[in-house]
C-alpha cells in the first residue's frame, strides 16, 4: 500500500505513538497470552510474536512478568522440563483473570468506538488509491 | 571467552546490580535468565553475543526489575521516603516523571513546614503564626510583626490555634500528596524497549 508523503518529524511522531500505543496494551498482552494455561517466558515472547506481532525486546518481558507476580496478578512455579533444565512457569491467578477480562472488555468498546471515527479517513484514503 | 564464561559474566553483572532486593528474590531472578541463556543457546543458528544483546546490558536489565519492584511497593506504601524514591526514578525517564516529582517534592514540603511551624509556635509565639495585612496572608515566622503591637498593619490571626490549623494543614498536605503519587504510580508505565514491529525499522521504535 502507498504511504502518505510525511516529512521526517512526521514519520517520527507517528513511530512515537505507535510505540506508546503498544507499550500500552502490553499488560493486556502479557495477561492475554497466559488465558489458555502456564506458559514460561520464552514461550510467552513467542506467542505475543505469534499472535500479535508484538516483538519485544526478550530481557523485557522478565521484570514484567516479575511485577505482575508482585501484583498477585500471575504466579510462578519452577518446573522440572525435558530440556534438561528447569523452567519458570506463570500462569494467571483469579484477580490477572479478572483484570485480564476487563482490559479485554474496555479494549473491545474503544477500539469498537474509535472505528466509527476513523472509518470516513480510512475510506477517503481508498478512494485516493483509487483514483 | 567463551560462550560459558560470557553467561557467567553477564550472570555475575546482573546479580551485583540488583540490589535493594532479598538474596531469594535475587538469585530466583539470575536462575530465570541462566535458564533463558541456557535455552537459546540449544539453538545452533543462535549466538551468545545474540542472546545477551537481545537481553540488553545487565545493569539496564536489573534496574528494569529495581524499577518495577519499587514502583510495585511504593504504590502500595504511605512511607514518604519510598513514594520519593519511586518518583525520583521516574524523574529520570522523562518530562512527565518529572513534574510527578515536583508535585512530591512540593506536597511533602508543605506538610512538613507546617507541621515545623506548629512545633515552632511554642517556642517563638511572637513570631510565628498567620499574618494578614495588606498585601499580606502568610504562615511564616516573621521577625518583623509581633502580636503584642495590634496596630501594626501585619498582624497575627489566629494565636494559639495557629498550632492545630497547622497541624490539619500539615497532615492533610502529607496524606493528600500520598495518596495523589500513589495513584500516578499505579497509572505509571515504564520504559518498554520493541526492537522491531512490522513497519518500523528497529532503531525508530526503541523507546
Amino acid at each position: 500500500m502507498e504511504q502518505p508523503h510525511l516529512t521526517i518529524p512526521e514519520i517520527e511522531t507517528a513511530d512515537k505513538w505507535e510505540a506508546q500505543m503498544r507499550k500500552g496494551c502490553l499488560e493486556m498482552a502479557v495477561l492475554a497470552s497466559l488465558w489458555h494455561g502456564r506458559l514460561y517466558g520464552l514461550e510467552i515472547l513467542r506467542v505475543l510474536e505469534r499472535d500479535s506481532r508484538l516483538v519485544l525486546a526478550e530481557g523485557t518481558i522478565y521484570p514484567i512478568l516479575n511485577r505482575l507476580r508482585a501484583e498477585g496478578m500471575v504466579q510462578s512455579q519452577w518446573v522440572e522440563a525435558d530440556a534438561g533444565h528447569p523452567r519458570k512457569y506463570y500462569e494467571l491467578t483469579q484477580s490477572g483473570r479478572d483484570r485480564a477480562t476487563r482490559m479485554a472488555k474496555t479494549w473491545t468498546e474503544f477500539s469498537a468506538s474509535l472505528s466509527c471515527l476513523i472509518e470516513p479517513v480510512l475510506n477517503e484514503r481508498k478512494m485516493e488509491q483509487t483514483l | 571467552m567463551t560462550t560459558e564464561s560470557q553467561a557467567n559474566d553477564y550472570l555475575a553483572r546482573l546479580r551485583a546490580s540488583l540490589t535493594g532486593m532479598t538474596l531469594a528474590e535475587r538469585e530466583d531472578i539470575v536462575q530465570e535468565i541462566q535458564m533463558h541463556i541456557r535455552e537459546r543457546s540449544s539453538d545452533p543458528q543462535t549466538s551468545i553475543e545474540g542472546i545477551l544483546a537481545g537481553l540488553g546490558p545487565a545493569d539496564e536489565l536489573a534496574q528494569q526489575y529495581r524499577t518495577g519492584l519499587l514502583v510495585q511497593k511504593a504504590s502500595h506504601s504511605i512511607s514518604p521516603v519510598l513514594l520519593l524514591r519511586a518518583t525520583l526514578r521516574w524523574a529520570t525517564t522523562g518530562v512527565e516523571g518529572f513534574l510527578v516529582f515536583v508535585i512530591a517534592l512540593c506536597g511533602y514540603g508543605m506538610g512538613v513546614s507546617f507541621l515545623f511551624l506548629a512545633l515552632l509556635k511554642p517556642f517563638l509565639p511572637q513570631y510565628t503564626g498567620l499574618w494578614v495585612g495588606p498585601g499580606e496572608f502568610s504562615f511564616t515566622v516573621r521577625m518583623g510583626g509581633t502580636m503584642t503591637n495590634p496596630a501594626s498593619p501585619v498582624h497575627e490571626v489566629l494565636g494559639w490555634w495557629f498550632i492545630p490549623v497547622c497541624l490539619v494543614l500539615g497532615s492533610l498536605s502529607l496524606a493528600g500528596t500520598t495518596k495523589l503519587i500513589q495513584l500516578l504510580l499505579r497509572r505509571f508505565r515504564w520504559r518498554v524497549p520493541f526492537v522491531t514491529t512490522t513497519n518500523a525499522s528497529p532503531a525508530m521504535m526503541a523507546l
